[in-house]
C-alpha cells in the first residue's frame, strides 16, 4: 500500500502554518523514517497520514485514495499508528481486552481475531491479565505495539518508537518491527535516534521547518553535509567519524575509511588501512541479551 | 558534596529492596552522569539524595545519604531542597504558572529570597540557561528545549550546590539535547557547582560527565571517569548499557590489536585517534 | 477548546486593573444582574459587557463563549415558556398557556445570564491566573494553600483537555468512531477512556505536589509573593461603577 503526499499544506491555528508544501511518495513495502529537529513537521505529517488531520491544500493519498474522502475510523484498518506515549492508547484493564479492543472497534472481532490475539500474547510473552497500567514503560510500549500491529495494517507508522526506552526494550521493539517489515509491512517512523534510523530505515525523509529539505536512500542523505547542517542533524557516529576523518585527511579520498557506514565496515576499513585486514571479524553490532532477539541487529546498515 | 553509606531502600508497597548496598561518593563540583537499564533503580538513587526519599515515599531506609554534611533523614525537605535543586523528569507537571516570569519567581518567593535580590537573579538565571529573551512569554508557547531550560533557570534561581536532573532530554531533539548539555556544563564550571544527570543518552554522559555511575539491578557496577567505565564496554552491554559507537569502534579496534590508545568517549576523540591508526 | 479561558496579554485598561477589583468586580457585576428583572437595565449591562469585552479585543473569544452560555440559557427560557404561565395567553397547552409574560421572563433569562457570564469569563482573559491567586493572596488575604489549589486547578484544565484529546485521537487511530454516530454513541465511546485519563491524571498531580514541595510550597506566607498589586485611581473608579450598578439595580427591584 503506497502513501502519497501531493504538495501538501497543513496547521493547527490557520495563522501559523505547519507544512508548507510537503511532497513524497511512501512505496509499498519500503522501511521510510523521517528525521529533523522537533517543530520540523514529522508529527503533523504522521496525523495526515492516518486522517487525523486533513490537509489545507494538496493531497494526502492512502493507497491512492484522498483521506478527505475516507473516514478516520476507515483509515484505521489500512493505516495502524503507533503514538509516542503509549499511555494515551492504553485503555483496558487487561492485556488481552486491550488486544482485542482493536478489533473490537474495528468491528471484526470473531475467532480468528481471537485467535491472532492469542498468537501474539505468545509471541511477545505478555501474561494475557496482567493489568496493563501496572506494567513498566518499556512493556506498555510493547503493548501498545502489539494492539497496532494485531489486527495487520498493511502500513504501520510509528512516532518516535524508542523514545523512553533503554537499550533493551529498543532493542525488542526495532526488533520487532524489522520481522514486521520483512513480512511485507510497509513502516514509516519518526525517530530521533541517529543510530537506530541508520540501522533499520531503508529511506530517509529529512523535514525542517515545514518542508521536506532532502530525501533518498538512508546513508546517501546521512552523508550530506548540507543537508545535515540545513536540517541541525548529527549523523550516526560511525558516519560522523568517516566524514570527519575525510576532512581531516582530504587524501583519503573515496577510500573504504572514508565511506564506511557501519560499525563492521568502518572496523574492516580500518584494519585494511592499518595494513592488517586478517584482525577485524565481522560481530553483531549489538551482541543483544534480548530473549527471542538473538538475530536483530545483527549486522547494521541496509538490507 | 554527596555521601551515600550502605544505603539500601524498599518501597513500602514492595518486598524487595530497589537498591542495595549502594555506596557513593560525590566529590564538590563535580558533573556525575548516572545510567541504567529500566528499573535498575536509578531514579530511587537520585530520590535518596534529594531527599523525595525518605520524606515523600515511605519506606525502609538502611544506611545514611549525607548532602553538604546534611543527614537527610534528620533534615527538612525544604531544608534540604536549598542544597539540591531537583528538575522533575515531567516537566509539564513541574510548572505551576503560565507565564515564564511568573514560573520563575515561584521558588524565589516560596524561600524568601530578599525582594531587592530577586530581580538580579532572575535575569541571570535565565541568562545562564540562554532564554533571558523568553521572560515574557507564555510557558505554551516554548518548545520542548526551552522548556527544559526554564525547568533548569527555575532552580538555578534559588542558587543549589547541587543541581539534579531526572532525564532532562528524553522529550529532546538531538539538537536540543546537546544545547541543553552544553548549557549544563558551562554553568557548572562557572559556578563551580556539583551537578548529577539521569539520562539515557550514553553519548551524551560519555562526552560531558566527569563521572559515570552505572546501576544494574539497584547495586553500583561502575562508577569511575567516563574513559575507565566505558573500557567495559561488554560487560555494559550485558547489563543493558550500549556503549557510544565510537567508543565500541575504538573497543573492538583495541581487541583487534590496531589500535593501543585509551579509550574515546566521543566522535572527536575516535576521529583523532583513527587518523594516527591510519597514518 | 486551546485558550479556553486563559490568559491573553494585553496593555488594555481592563488588563491594567487590580486583579482582585476584576474579581471583586466581575462578581458584583454578575450579583447585580440577578439583582433585577428589569429588561431594559438588564440590556444595558449586556451593553456594557460587550463595550468591556471590545475595549480589550476580546469580542471573538466573547462571542465564542455567548453562543455557549445561549445554548444553556435557552434551555432554562424553554422551560420557563412551557411551565410559568403569566400575561395575555398566546398558546393554550394542556397544562396551562404560554403567555407574553412567559416570554418576556424567558428573554430576561437569557439576556441576565448572558450579561452575568461575560464580565466573570472576561477576568480570566484578561488577567493571569498567578497574579490573581498573589493577588487574592496579598490583598484579601485568602490563605495561599486555597489560592494554590485555585491556581493549580485552572492551569491543570487545558493540561487534561490536552490529554483527553490525545487519547480520543489515539482510539480514534485504532477504529474506534468517534468522527460518526450521535452524541449519546459519542458519550458511550468515550467513558471507557476515562480510565487512562484517570491513571495520567493522579500521575502528573503526584510529581506536581512533589515538584511544589521541594520548591518550597510549605514556606511560603502573605510576604512571600514579590509582585506587589496596589490600588490606582483607576481601581478605585471601576470598583465606585460597579457598586454604582449594583445600587441601580436593588434600587429597581425594590422601587418598581
Amino acid at each position: 500500500m503506497t502513501i502519497e503526499f501531493r504538495d501538501v499544506h497543513a496547521s493547527y491555528d490557520e495563522n501559523i502554518p505547519i507544512l508548507k508544501g510537503v511532497s513524497f511518495t511512501v512505496n509499498d513495502g519500503e522501511f521510510v523514517a523521517f528525521v529533523g529537529t522537533n517543530g520540523a513537521g514529522k508529527s503533523t505529517t504522521m496525523r495526515l497520514m492516518n486522517g487525523l488531520l486533513k490537509p489545507e491544500s494538496g493531497e494526502v493519498l492512502v493507497d491512492g485514495v484522498p483521506t478527505t474522502q475516507l473516514k478516520t475510523s476507515e483509515l484505521a484498518r489500512r493505516v495502524g499508528f503507533l503514538f509516542q506515549n503509549p499511555d494515551s492508547q492504553i485503555c483496558c484493564n487487561s492485556v488481552r481486552e486491550e488486544l482485542l479492543f482493536g478489533f473490537r472497534a474495528l468491528g471484526a472481532l470473531d475467532e480468528e481475531a481471537e485467535r491472532r490475539v492469542d498468537d501474539i500474547i505468545a509471541e511477545f510473552n505478555f501474561n494475557p491479565n496482567d493489568d496493563p497500567f501496572l506494567l513498566n514503560r518499556g512493556t506498555r510500549q510493547l503493548l501498545a505495539l502489539a494492539s497496532t500491529i494485531v489486527v495487520a495494517p498493511p502500513v504501520i507508522v510509528l512516532d518516535e518508537p524508542t523514545t523512553g526506552l533503554d537499550f533493551r526494550e529498543c532493542v525488542k521493539v526495532m526488533d520487532i518491527i524489522r520481522h514486521l517489515h520483512e513480512q511485507g509491512t510497509t513502516v514509516i517512523m519518526v525517530c530521533h535516534d541517529m543510530e537506530v534510523v541508520a540501522d533499520f530505515a531503508e529511506r530517509v525523509i529529512v523535514m525542517s521547518d515545514g518542508r521536506a529539505v532532502d530525501q533518498g536512500p538512508t546513508f546517501e542523505v546521512l552523508r550530506n553535509r548540507h543537508t545535515l547542517r540545513q536540517a541541525s542533524l548529527v549523523p550516526p557516529q560511525i558516519v560522523d567519524i568517516s566524514l570527519g576523518l575525510s576532512l581531516m585527511r582530504p587524501d583519503l579520498g573515496s577510500s573504504l575509511v572514508a565511506c564506511a557506514n557501519t560499525l563492521n565496515e568502518m572496523e574492516a576499513a580500518v584494519a585494511a588501512a592499518a595494513g592488517r585486514p586478517e584482525a577485524a571479524r565481522s560481530k553483531p553490532t549489538y551482541a543483544t541479551t534480548a530473549p527471542g532477539a538473538e538475530d536483530a541487529f545483527e549486522e547494521g546498515g541496509v538490507r | 558534596m554527596i555521601e551515600i553509606k550502605d544505603f539500601t531502600f524498599t518501597y513500602r508497597e514492595s518486598t524487595e529492596p530497589v537498591v542495595k548496598d549502594v555506596n557513593l561518593s560525590i566529590p564538590d563540583g563535580a558533573f556525575v552522569g548516572i545510567t541504567g537499564a529500566a528499573g535498575s533503580g536509578k531514579s530511587t538513587l537520585t530520590y535518596a539524595m534529594n531527599g523525595i526519599i525518605p520524606h515523600c515515599y515511605p519506606g525502609d531506609f538502611f544506611g545514611s545519604v549525607t548532602v553538604d554534611g546534611l543527614d537527610t533523614c534528620d533534615t527538612q525537605l525544604t531544608d534540604l531542597s536549598l542544597v539540591v535543586g531537583s528538575v522533575c523528569q515531567d516537566i509539564d507537571s513541574q510548572f505551576v504558572a503560565s507565564i515564564v516570569e511568573d514560573e520563575m519567581l515561584y521558588g524565589m518567593e516560596n524561600f524568601g529570597v530578599p525582594h531587592k535580590h530577586i530581580e538580579e537573579r532572575l535575569t541571570r538565571a535565565l541568562d545562564d540557561m540562554g532564554i533571558g529573551d523568553l521572560r515574557d512569554r507564555p510557558i505554551d508557547s516554548l518548545s520542548g528545549g526551552q522548556k527544559q531550560k526554564l525547568a533548569i533557570a527555575s532552580i538555578l534561581a534559588l542558587n543549589p550546590k547541587v543541581l539534579m536532573l531526572d532525564e532532562p532530554t528524553a522529550e529532546l531533539d538531538p539538537a536540543s539535547s546537546v544545547g541543553v548539555f552544553e548549557l549544563l556544563t558551562r554553568y557548572a564550571r562557572e559556578h563551580g557547582t556539583t551537578v548529577v544527570v539521569v539520562e539515557q543518552k550514553i553519548a551524551l554522559l560519555s562526552h560531558y560527565a566527569d563521572m559515570l555511575v552505572i546501576v544494574d539491578e539497584g547495586r553500583i557496577r561502575f562508577s569511575d571517569t567516563p574513559t575507565a567505565v566505558l573500557s567495559h564496554s561488554d560487560e555494559l552491554l550485558e547489563i543493558g548499557v550500549n556503549c557510544p559507537r565510537a567508543t565500541t569502534l575504538m573497543n573492538r579496534l583495541a581487541a583487534d590489536g590496531i589500535y593501543g590508545g585509551p579509550v574515546c568517549r566521543n566522535v572527536e576523540e575516535a576521529c583523532r585517534a583513527l587518523a594516527e591508526v591510519i597514518a | 477548546m486551546k485558550g479556553f479561558l486563559e490568559y491573553v496579554p494585553g496593555d488594555s485598561l481592563l488588563h491594567r486593573l487590580n486583579p482582585v477589583v476584576k474579581l471583586i468586580g466581575a462578581i458584583l457585576f454578575a450579583v447585580a444582574c440577578f439583582c433585577t428583572s428589569n429588561l431594559v437595565f438588564l440590556a444595558c449591562m449586556l451593553a456594557l459587557a460587550l463595550a468591556m469585552s471590545a475595549s480589550c479585543g476580546m469580542l471573538r473569544a466573547t462571542t465564542g463563549l455567548m453562543k455557549a452560555v445561549f445554548v444553556f440559557s435557552l434551555l432554562l427560557a424553554i422551560i420557563q415558556i412551557l411551565f410559568t404561565p403569566s400575561g395575555n395567553v398566546l398558546v393554550q397547552l394542556p397544562w396551562g398557556y404560554i403567555g407574553t409574560g412567559s416570554l418576556l421572563a424567558a428573554l430576561t433569562t437569557v439576556i441576565r445570564l448572558e450579561a452575568a457570564a461575560i464580565p466573570l469569563f472576561l477576568t480570566f482573559y484578561v488577567t493571569k491566573i498567578s497574579d490573581m491567586t498573589n493577588a487574592a493572596v496579598k490583598v484579601l488575604h485568602v490563605p495561599y494553600k486555597y489560592a494554590f489549589t485555585f491556581s493549580s486547578t485552572v492551569h491543570f484544565i487545558p493540561v487534561f483537555l490536552n490529554d483527553m484529546s490525545n487519547i480520543m485521537e489515539a482510539q480514534t487511530a485504532r477504529g474506534v468512531e468517534f468522527d460518526q454516530g450521535s452524541i449519546l454513541k459519542k458519550i458511550g465511546l468515550m467513558v471507557p477512556l476515562c480510565v487512562p485519563l484517570l491513571v495520567s491524571s493522579v500521575r502528573k498531580t503526584n510529581s506536581a505536589a512533589i515538584a511544589a514541595e521541594v520548591r518550597g510550597f510549605n514556606l511560603r506566607t502573605r510576604e512571600s509573593g514579590y509582585k506587589q498589586y496596589p490600588f490606582a485611581a483607576r481601581d478605585f473608579l471601576a470598583l465606585g461603577l460597579v457598586v454604582a450598578l449594583l445600587v441601580c439595580a436593588i434600587c429597581l427591584s425594590v422601587l418598581l
